[in-house]
């Protein structure tokens, strides 16, 4: 039933300029979650609609569960009725004129290989999504949150190969949107469904994803699973995207393995992870989450003298603006009591959570 | 979009079938060809007929001298001249009456305080749907010189004045009464989206009310005024029928009734007429193009798109008089002409000797009414009108959604033109349709000249503009989504269209076909070249009736005509929006 996703080299050019998809190639394997990640424009939306076949891409192969659906260069391209998946739109899509029962019965009565016993398929879908009780209602009298049940139930129906979800949750209220959320990964696990989930929202992205690949430009940056995008970002884009927002510059002295050292200039030297490939004597911008900076702390390595300039009390957590040899961190103190006076401060950044990138300048960040 | 339609279930890879790669071009071939047909054919021998000299009747298909000369010829014609210069002078005085009447109106209905302002919003309207030969004839029983209602009810009062409505000015007042509604729908909704603290800016800087009206409102829904201005001149510029009731007694000639004269002359200077309408579509092309860059223009950006609660300003007892103003125009545009059809067509004579014969029963009867319909041709010009709305809707609406459906939502080579083809009849007048048509099919054998169905056809070439984009505001609001989801299910291009984008537009390709309906129903002008005896429709026999001089049947054929259009209105309304709730309640 549900079947692997191949995409190799896929490009999408609308018109003249730059591709909305730049060269991206990623896999999912069957029955995984893949989450497409990255702030609007990055292209992630039109990668999803063309491995629907609304979009039709310039270049590249996409194959679902083994066969070729789109390769342009070989004149490949497979209408998306034909393509055995089933998608969730951002707006819902359900039809206003139809009843929720109509709605969930619709492909059913549509497709070639449907059929069978479309009353209890469409009972059972329906009690899958928690909308049992909801069949003969008019789908204008849902509520946003019962729509998107609908537009669920009615791709899930048919047991696709592969299930397609466009930001399915970005209309609804942030509670709904929370409750919707762990929900959503539940009945996709349940019916072991290969799934594409794009989104601009980090929470949705790392409770859904089994990966997560990070877009931008047209470009897929990273793919890899939740914890090692949060963990090992694999350039400073990626980092900041998904919450890095510090930054401190210096010059690369040695690089051992994944290791480098980095003269950060009137504080010293700290100790950095990097994936790239930086060698001594070039300009390395070091990201750090703010959370990760331990204050009032003194370790083995890495481990300075700031100045707390400022202090922001939020409650939960209070965030302290520090002054760093010149540069500026901002730092995060999880607990209800702000531990720090303004003054003088012991710091720690952990080697481990230091992250070291190429300098490309503060536009390749953001 | 070719790639959804119907193919077998493909293996590991496959290539496009034929069937599929030709879909697309097949499709729109097939609505380029229609076009074609429909606009670009009559447009070209209109053309052809205007720089040469041969007679489409007698010469037929093949023999052309082409030469400008013929139309350098007629542009130099002083009657032509004279024709023009009367139609700019008849629909400018016509617009600048329009402007102050629709303004005044759009003003009172959405700035004051004024009582029953719904009922004055609607009742400003009217006037739109009264067809322009029925108002024409109805202010010649009222205005003219001797014999005109308003005169002799001057004589018993004794006042030493009379009204001549067989004049220019007799054309503006007419004009700028009957089509102010253009002007008022334009500036009336650039006023409800003023910002009003751009005018209460103006009040605390310290200007009295009435002069932030005519520095800060009025200048800033300019561009809603010059548009709606020029297509109330665009209006006027192409109407046949007013101009023709009143201005051919007096002689005076506008392009449209000159035109008309040109092909009723015997022999008829078809090349003359095909010329002169030449001249009318260009004037017209040229203000329609001027009215789209008004309103595409950047000049509504101080008049925000965002809804604000209008400012109502408070008139005090002053309300009553604008109210009056309001009842004024009623009485002008309905009531009155109302009247003045209702005495002429049950009155035996149109002859009072003083004002208590007004009153005197016998003078009374329906012998008129009994004429009309004694007159064979009566029903059967209704049964032929009835006729040509229907084809004209179903045709016209299944081509508009045809159209429409491809130009806003498919991606296939060609809509573009598709789009310009079918919007190229806004910038040509019914009647230059007509002439165009008459060129078009007249030489030609196989007898479609002379038919039922020509007319239609140039009703849908005439209003397919019109169609196209009502339909395409209703497919607008109609998300992609929701037909790609149907796609993604497994349904194809057509069982798309049925089984979602129908019903789902269903209200507005109601909405559409009844405007059809009605607006073919009521199309004078175009018709004047196409009708044989066989194939009148009331309007042409209405014309028929009054240039026939009988003051009585013409009124009476009038009101037959008003009560007949006005109970098509009610049932078309009645069904849009019964298609508009019940699409509400399924969906």
């Amino acid at each position: 039933m549900s079947a692997a996703l191949l995409i190799k080299h896929l490009v999408k050019q609308f018109g003249t300029g730059k591709p909305a998809v730049d060269d991206v190639n990623f896999e999912v394997p069957a029955g995984e979650i893949v989450v497409l990640l990255g702030p609007s424009g990055c292209g992630k939306t039109t990668t999803l609609r063309c491995v629907a076949g609304l979009e039709h891409p310039t270049g590249g192969r996409i194959s679902i569960g083994g066969r070729v659906v789109s390769e342009p260069q070989r004149g490949v391209l497979v209408s998306p009725r034909e393509r055995d998946i089933g998608m969730v739109f951002q707006s819902y899509a359900v039809w206003p004129h139809m009843t929720v029962r109509q709605n969930v019965a619709y492909p059913l009565k549509h497709r070639r290989s449907g059929g069978g016993d479309i009353d209890a398929k469409v009972r059972e879908t329906l009690e899958l999504v928690g909308l049992g009780e909801y069949a003969d209602r008019s789908a204008t009298l849902l509520s946003g949150g019962q729509m998107q049940r609908v537009a669920l139930a009615r791709s899930l129906v048919y047991r696709p190969q592969l299930l397609l979800l466009d930001e399915p949750l970005s209309n609804l209220d942030a509670k709904l949107r929370i409750r919707l959320r762990d929900e959503l990964r539940r009945i996709l696990k349940a019916t072991g469904m290969t799934g594409l989930y794009v989104t601009h929202d980090q929470a949705e992205a790392v409770v859904l994803g089994d990966r997560i690949g990070v877009m931008r430009n047209g470009k897929l940056l990273q793919m890899a699973p939740p914890g090692e995008i949060y963990n090992r970002p694999a350039d400073s884009f990626v980092a900041n995207f998904t919450g890095a927002s510090n930054f401190l510059l210096g010059k690369v002295l040695e690089r051992k393995g994944e290791t480098v050292t980095i003269d950060l200039g009137a504080p010293g030297r700290i100790e950095a992870w990097t994936p790239q490939s930086l060698a001594a004597g070039d300009t390395a911008r070091v990201a750090l989450r703010a959370e990760n900076i331990r204050l009032g702390e003194r370790g083995p390595v890495n481990a300075f003298t700031g100045k707390v300039v400022d202090r922001r009390y939020q409650g939960m957590q209070t965030v302290y603006d520090v002054e760093f040899g010149g540069q500026k961190l901002e730092v995060l103190e999880l607990g209800t009591a702000a531990r720090h006076q303004p003054g003088e401060v012991a710091l720690t950044l952990p080697p481990d959570t230091c992250w070291a990138y190429r300098d490309e300048g503060q536009a390749a960040v953001e | 979009m070719t790639a959804t339609s119907a193919a077998a279930l493909p293996a590991t890879t496959e290539a496009a079938p034929a069937a599929r790669r030709w879909a697309a071009p097949l499709w729109v071939g097939a609505l380029l060809i229609i076009l074609a047909f429909l606009v670009v054919y009559p447009l070209l021998m209109l053309f052809f007929g205007a720089v040469s000299d041969s007679n489409p009747v007698i010469d037929g298909f093949g023999k052309f001298n082409p030469s400008l000369e013929h139309f350098v010829t007629v542009l130099a014609n002083e009657n032509v001249h004279l024709a023009f210069v009367n139609a700019l002078v008849a629909c400018g005085g016509g617009t600048a009456l329009a402007v102050v009447i629709g303004l005044a109106f759009s003003w009172i209905v959405v700035r004051t305080n004024t009582p029953f302002r719904g009922f004055i919003a609607g009742a400003s309207m009217i006037p739109l749907f009264v067809p322009p030969l029925v108002a024409g004839v109805a202010w010649s029983i009222l205005g003219s010189p001797k014999t005109g209602l308003l005169n002799t009810s001057l004589k018993w009062i004794g006042i030493d004045f009379r009204f001549d409505f067989y004049s220019m000015s007799g054309l503006i007042l007419v004009f700028g009464f009957y089509y102010a509604p253009y002007v008022y729908m334009f500036t009336a909704s650039a006023l409800r989206n003023m910002d009003p603290s751009l005018e209460e800016a103006s009040e605390v800087s310290g200007a009295s009310a009435f002069t932030t009206l005519f520095t800060v409102t009025f200048p800033l829904i300019a561009p809603a005024i010059l548009a709606g201005s020029l297509l109330s001149f665009v209006v006027m510029l192409g109407i046949y029928g007013i101009p023709a009731a009143l201005g051919t007694p007096a002689n005076i000639n506008v392009l449209t009734t000159y035109i008309f004269k040109l092909t009723a002359w015997s022999p008829p200077l078809y090349n003359t007429a095909a010329a002169v309408a030449i001249l009318l579509m260009l004037v017209t092309a040229i203000l329609v193009w001027a009215q789209q860059r008004v309103l595409s223009g950047k000049s509504f950006a101080t008049v925000a798109g965002k809804a604000f609660r209008p400012r109502s300003l408070n008139l005090g007892p002053w309300r009553w008089f604008t109210f009056g103003l309001a009842l004024v125009y009623l009485f002008i545009v309905v009531i009155l002409p109302t009247v003045a059809l209702i005495i002429a067509s049950t009155r035996k004579f149109l002859f009072f000797k003083d004002f208590a014969a007004v009153f005197d029963m016998k003078a009374y009867g329906w012998s008129h009414y009994a004429s009309v319909f004694d007159n064979p041709l009566t029903m059967l010009s209704i049964w032929n009108t009835l006729k040509v709305g229907f084809i004209t809707a179903l045709v016209g609406g299944t081509l508009a959604f045809a159209i429409g459906y491809t130009i806003n939502r498919t991606h296939v080579p060609g809509r573009r033109l598709i789009d310009l083809l079918s919007t190229i009849p806004v910038a040509i007048p019914g009647l230059v349709v007509g002439v165009a048509y008459l060129w078009a099919w007249i030489g030609l054998p196989g007898g479609l000249y002379g038919t039922l169905t020509i007319l239609a056809l140039a009703f849908v070439a005439r209003f397919i503009p019109d169609t196209v984009k009502a339909l395409s505001t209703s497919f607008m609001q109609i998300h992609k989504e929701l037909e790609e989801a149907s796609w993604i299910c497994g349904r194809g291009l057509l069982g798309t269209i049925r089984s979602i984008m129908l019903p789902l537009a269903k209200p507005g390709v109601v909405a559409s076909m009844t405007l059809l309906f009605v607006l073919a129903v009521r199309e004078l002008g175009s018709s004047l070249f196409l009708y044989t005896s066989n194939t009148t429709v009331m309007a042409v026999l209405l014309l028929d009736y009054y240039e026939g001089g009988n003051v009585g049947k013409t009124a009476a054929f009038s009101l037959v005509q008003t009560v007949i259009l006005g109970v098509l209105l009610g049932i078309t309304n009645w069904l849009s929006r019964g298609a508009a709730q019940g699409s509400a309640r399924a969906g």
